[in-house]
């Protein structure tokens, strides 16, 4: 259960990282608290947008599902569900493969790091192994 | 036999569930008020007609546009690193004529200032000199630096020779303001979504690009009768 736990923290703290990215994309945020690295030259690449929306955006969407699915895997109803870890973790993986290639374009497309994507990336890593746990282990744990 | 979770446990889960969100929220909020309103606020003005600003003969062969923000580090970067090379190579040797096209990023607070700082030097003839300066200085008066631009624009304005009072006046007015969001307007009817953007002929290519691959839009765009022979190929 505590991995399940540990999976929607994760989730609402990588939902806060990417709202805050997602508000400096739209202008509500006029500057990114970025003291390592270059910021500002990966969220106004031509990678920062996809489908007409801010990959960031995508990016809460994505913490947002998570957070709302791990967090109902905390109910006495959901206790015994298999299924329910399974498509957690299924989302987790996608969100690590996702931000892994991310990663890939800052390091070797855009030259550039952002502090907040590398946080976010981070954040992807930790869920995917605490979904992994989680998944594995029984709820009543 | 299923075991109870502990109430104690789901108890501290929510209440580390509680601290992150409050403390996400507070992160948040303090970094949308950070940043003091700046000191030039667009008021709501209808877009005027586009009108980009032109380096080089209006009827060279080639046309090129391009779609930058001041406060754009791309754009910056390929002010210093590209555009020397273009304007020396392709401006003044006649083949290009260039436009530079304000457009605007809804993150970069002080752009519009330097969009205004700029359009009105071109009232005196200077845009050109202003766009450099505003360039070659971004880091000093970008909104990561700032919250008050404008002293840093009144200080170029004095270096490259405007009539500072003038062009003050012209900054406060917000005179070209319809004319900025006119630029911006046609960068968004011609499918810009980033900065910067060049419209090479009728191509549009995508971020802060060397001069060879510049040279080699240009040259792809220019009309038969213009184009060099290929056996003359220069080395």
């Amino acid at each position: 259960m505590r991995a399940r736990q540990a999976t929607a923290l994760l989730a609402l703290a990588g939902a806060f990282v990417a709202l805050y990215l997602t508000l400096y994309k739209v202008g509500v945020i006029g500057t990114l608290s970025c003291s390592i690295g270059e910021c500002e030259t990966v969220n106004t690449s031509r990678f920062a947008m996809l489908l007409n929306l801010p990959v960031a955006a995508w990016g809460l969407g994505a913490y947002l599902v998570l957070f709302t699915l791990a967090t109902l895997s905390q109910m006495p109803r959901f206790a015994e569900s298999t299924a329910l870890p399974r498509a957690i973790a299924a989302l987790a993986t996608w969100n690590l493969l996702f931000s892994g290639y991310l990663t890939y374009l800052e390091l070797f497309v855009i030259h550039a790091i952002c502090i907040w994507c590398v946080t976010s990336a981070c954040i992807t890593v930790l869920a995917f192994v605490t979904s992994m746990i989680a998944m594995r282990t029984p709820a009543t744990a | 036999m299923v075991k109870q979770q502990p109430a104690s446990r789901a108890k501290g889960f929510y209440i580390l569930l509680g601290l992150l969100a409050l403390a996400g929220v507070v992160f948040i909020g303090t970094m949308a008020t950070k940043n003091s309103t700046p000191k030039i606020v667009t008021a709501n003005v209808t877009p005027g007609p586009a009108q980009g600003y032109l380096l080089g003969d209006a009827n060279a062969p080639v046309q090129v546009i391009e779609f930058a923000d001041f406060e754009c580090p791309a754009c910056g970067q390929f002010t210093l690193v590209t555009e020397p090379d273009v304007r020396q190579r392709l401006v003044q040797t006649g083949k290009v004529a260039y436009r530079y096209f304000d457009f605007p990023l809804p993150m970069h607070r002080n752009t519009m200032a330097a969009s205004l700082a700029a359009a009105c030097a071109n009232d005196q003839g200077k845009f050109w000199q202003m766009h450099d300066a505003l360039f070659f200085n971004q880091p000093e008066w970008s909104s990561e630096a700032t919250s008050d631009p404008m002293k840093f624009f009144a200080n170029y304005a004095k270096q490259i020779g405007l009539d500072v009072s003038t062009w003050t006046q012209c900054v406060n007015d917000q005179k070209h303001l319809a004319t900025i969001l006119g630029n911006r307007d046609e960068g968004n009817r011609v499918g810009v979504n980033q900065t910067p953007t060049f419209m090479i002929g009728k191509r549009l290519v995508v971020g802060a690009i060397g001069y060879d691959e510049f040279r080699a839009h240009v040259d792809s765009a220019m009309p038969p009768a213009a184009a060099p022979a290929p056996a003359k190929k220069s080395k």
